[in-house]
């Protein structure tokens, strides 16, 4: 043990010393944060259909539609520019007026009545940007309400009333127990997100340092004094002790801004001490499985190069997992949430997330964190053999027989 | 009591044989030659040697008892493919190496400081291994290899890519310390290297063991049938019955003699000729030519094409 505590402790302290380590602690969360603003930035803006111009002779409909296409909470007012159909070469106006630099209008609208007045009018929708689809399906969701307006009007309603009918539903949770749904769903993917993040960039890093440690043929040394077992244990633990401070320090920053009401007032995307010791848990076997699977790749490859071409070996159940995460989150006692959180290579993401948004059960999630520890026995005691035997061969890369006999190796 | 004791291991890697049937013995205060060509299982034995294998069969005696890896804290290994930790402060790397050795880290920093003094690298102490030339580099990883005040050391080339001052303050170190009654192991393809050096040698070939014993018994196990002449003159004395081959380099001659006895008469026939003869030395084999001569009829040998990188 004294000798896995050795090897743990340099790693560790290596790495935190490292000004990378540094750099990361404060670039990732500054990254992140700054690329979701900028996103949400900048989709504010997108395809929102700030101006556009419509064809009509009804003024009303363009009055409307100009009330539909504004946003819920009225921030941005919309301008749209109604022209009657009789002016002439309108069309040819808008279409140059849609061509020219620095114009802000994002289409036209034509809306040519019907024969009888029971039917419906046609709309043709000339838009800047062929792609915009976005802007496209708000203008037709606007010119549906104008139109329901138009017909709640003429049946006699009062414009009061039609407002009141046609606001969005507002759903409220019917438990009681929390209604901060979007709240719980945001901490879920922030957490997966974090696991997924460090699981997979702290596996990779055991299994670049072995590689380096083969590369720099230091563990001849190391070899003759202890075990490839330990030097095994004590890197897995001192790598995974790196990961644990960096999320500590995240999560110790972001609870402490969402505490000051720096960022967000709602306190419920915290979780509960529960979820947080299960995060840890989940976390650790997480990070357990899959830094044996790289500590395995890492002994059987010889260069960066090599690594890369195993990582996918590594990287495809974690890709799988951020496949079904959005099924996981809408629907999370589902069947497929279910095979997920117990197939052991997905478990510790699926049922960590199923345990913030859905009801695992005890029995469930005790039985998943089982399966997993069963897999890791298997997984590090196949590991540990490649390694033994591994990082002694060098030159050739093995082939899988070769690797398969390795394991008999005493 | 023998330090290391091999009794008839084997170890076979899927199809190749690296050793096979290896049985020696090193004894305390000395030190031991461990020799052959590259890929002749050196290595390999000695990894057996410290528990870094398993031999497939044989046994392996470490200090008068089966291996077993408390015993590791009494050996100092210094592998041929060096190894450190780049980014690591030399006293740092030197201190995480004695703790692996089981020292306290007062006493492995205190050990470092004055080894890094003795062999002359103390201004490398604050300094990243990657910085340092690869002589340092070589000099720290001996030092690591000793902290820890070993009774038995092995070295496996010790002396690659070492400059001759620093091959010879190594030299001198390892001299002081088989004084101190410690065994040391090396382990090198150069024959002429240890030759001066180690009380006894072990000669392996294509995971064979060909030669083993004392040096001064296995030298005097050869005749000393060859001479080296360095003469001004007439030659003709080099057709003398005496002399079984020779090569003439304009005035230094080696000599290949019948046997021994006729250096002698090779001697006087040249003078009585009146050949000056400025030096004259008969010479006692090297162990390169002992091994070559050993080989030369074997089944791997000439397998191998006739021919030794050694």
């Amino acid at each position: 043990m004294h000798n896995v505590w050795l090897i743990a402790r340099r790693e560790y302290l290596e790495r935190v010393r490292a000004k990378s380590f540094l750099i990361m602690t404060i670039l990732i969360p500054a990254l992140m944060g700054g690329a979701i603003g900028g996103i949400a930035f900048m989709n504010r803006s997108l395809g929102s259909g700030q101006h556009i111009a419509v064809i009509t002779a009804n003024t009303q409909f363009a009055a409307d539609l100009q009330t539909e296409l504004a946003d819920p909470h009225g921030l941005n007012k919309p301008t749209i520019d109604a022209y009657p159909p009789s002016e002439p070469g309108i069309r040819d106006t808008l279409d140059r007026q849609l061509k020219a630099k620095g114009s802000t209008l994002d289409g036209y609208l034509v809306v040519t009545p019907a024969a009888t007045s029971t039917d419906r009018p046609s709309f043709l929708w000339v838009p800047k940007v062929q792609s915009d689809v976005i802007t496209r399906s708000r203008v037709a969701d606007a010119a549906l309400g104008a139109l329901t307006r138009e017909k709640l009007t003429s049946s006699g309603m009062s414009s009061a009333q039609i407002d009141s009918l046609l606001k969005p539903v507002d759903l409220e949770a019917g438990s009681g127990k929390s209604d901060h749904a979007g709240a719980a769903v945001a901490s879920a993917y922030g957490m997966y997100f974090l696991m997924y993040f460090v699981i997979l960039f702290y596996g990779m890093n055991v299994a670049r340092s072995i590689i380096e440690e083969k590369t720099s043929r230091i563990f001849e040394v190391l070899l003759a004094t202890i075990k490839p077992e330990e030097m095994l244990a004590g890197k897995v633990i001192g790598v995974g002790a790196v990961g644990l401070s960096q999320v500590a320090i995240w999560i110790t920053l972001a609870v402490a801004a969402i505490k000051s009401g720096t960022i967000g007032q709602d306190v419920h995307i915290l979780p509960s001490a529960l979820q947080a010791a299960l995060f840890v848990v989940f976390f650790l076997l997480g990070y357990l499985l899959y830094s044996s699977i790289a500590a395995a790749l890492g002994a059987m490859t010889n260069s960066e190069q090599e690594l890369q071409q195993m990582q996918i070996f590594l990287m495809l159940p974690l890709i799988f997992s951020s496949l079904v995460i959005f099924n996981v989150i809408t629907n999370p006692d589902g069947p497929l949430s279910k095979a997920c959180s117990f197939f052991p290579f997905t478990a510790p993401l699926i049922m960590y997330t199923r345990v913030i948004v859905g009801k695992p059960g005890v029995l469930a999630v005790a039985g998943s964190i089982l399966g997993l520890i069963v897999t890791i026995t298997i997984v590090l005691w196949i590991a540990s053999r490649i390694y033994r035997v591994g990082i002694l061969m060098y030159g050739k890369k093995p082939n899988l027989p070769e690797i398969l006999r390795w394991l008999k190796y005493s | 009591m023998p330090i290391v004791e091999l009794q008839n291991i084997r170890k076979v890697y899927d199809t190749k044989v690296a050793v096979e049937g290896l049985t020696l013995a090193i004894e305390p205060g000395t030190m031991f030659g461990l020799l052959g060509p590259n890929g002749s299982g050196k290595t390999s034995s000695i990894r057996m040697m410290i528990g870094m294998t398993v031999p497939d069969s044989g046994t392996v005696n470490l200090f008068g008892q089966p291996f077993a890896r408390t015993a590791l804290h009494r050996v100092g290994y210094l592998p041929e493919e060096r190894g450190l930790y780049k980014k690591m402060k030399v006293l740092d790397q030197l201190i995480f190496l004695g703790q692996l050795h089981n020292l306290s880290e007062v006493t492995a920093r205190k050990r470092s400081l004055a080894w890094c003094e003795r062999m002359e690298i103390s201004e490398a102490i604050d300094k990243k291994t990657e910085e340092l030339s690869k002589g340092m580099q070589q000099k720290i990883q001996f030092i690591a290899a000793l902290l820890h005040e070993p009774d038995l050391i092995i070295m496996d080339e010790p002396f690659s890519g070492l400059d001759p001052v620093n091959a010879e303050l190594l030299m001198t170190t390892l001299i002081d310390l088989r004084k101190e009654g410690k065994a040391i192991l090396f382990s090198t393809h150069r024959m002429d290297q240890v030759e001066k050096l180690c009380d006894a040698i072990a000669i392996i070939f294509q995971g064979k063991l060909v030669l083993s014993g004392g040096m001064r018994e296995i030298k005097s196990r050869y005749p000393r049938n060859r001479v080296q002449m360095i003469f001004e003159g007439d030659d003709s004395f080099l057709q003398h019955p005496g002399i079984a081959e020779f090569k003439n380099y304009s005035g230094i001659a080696e000599i290949k003699l019948t046997s021994p006895e006729a250096a002698q008469s090779v001697l006087s026939d040249a003078i009585a000729r009146g050949t000056q003869v400025s030096r004259f030395e008969v010479m006692e084999p090297t162990l390169e030519e002992i091994f070559i001569e050993t080989v030369k009829g074997t089944p791997e040998f000439l397998a191998a094409g006739g021919k030794i990188h050694a």
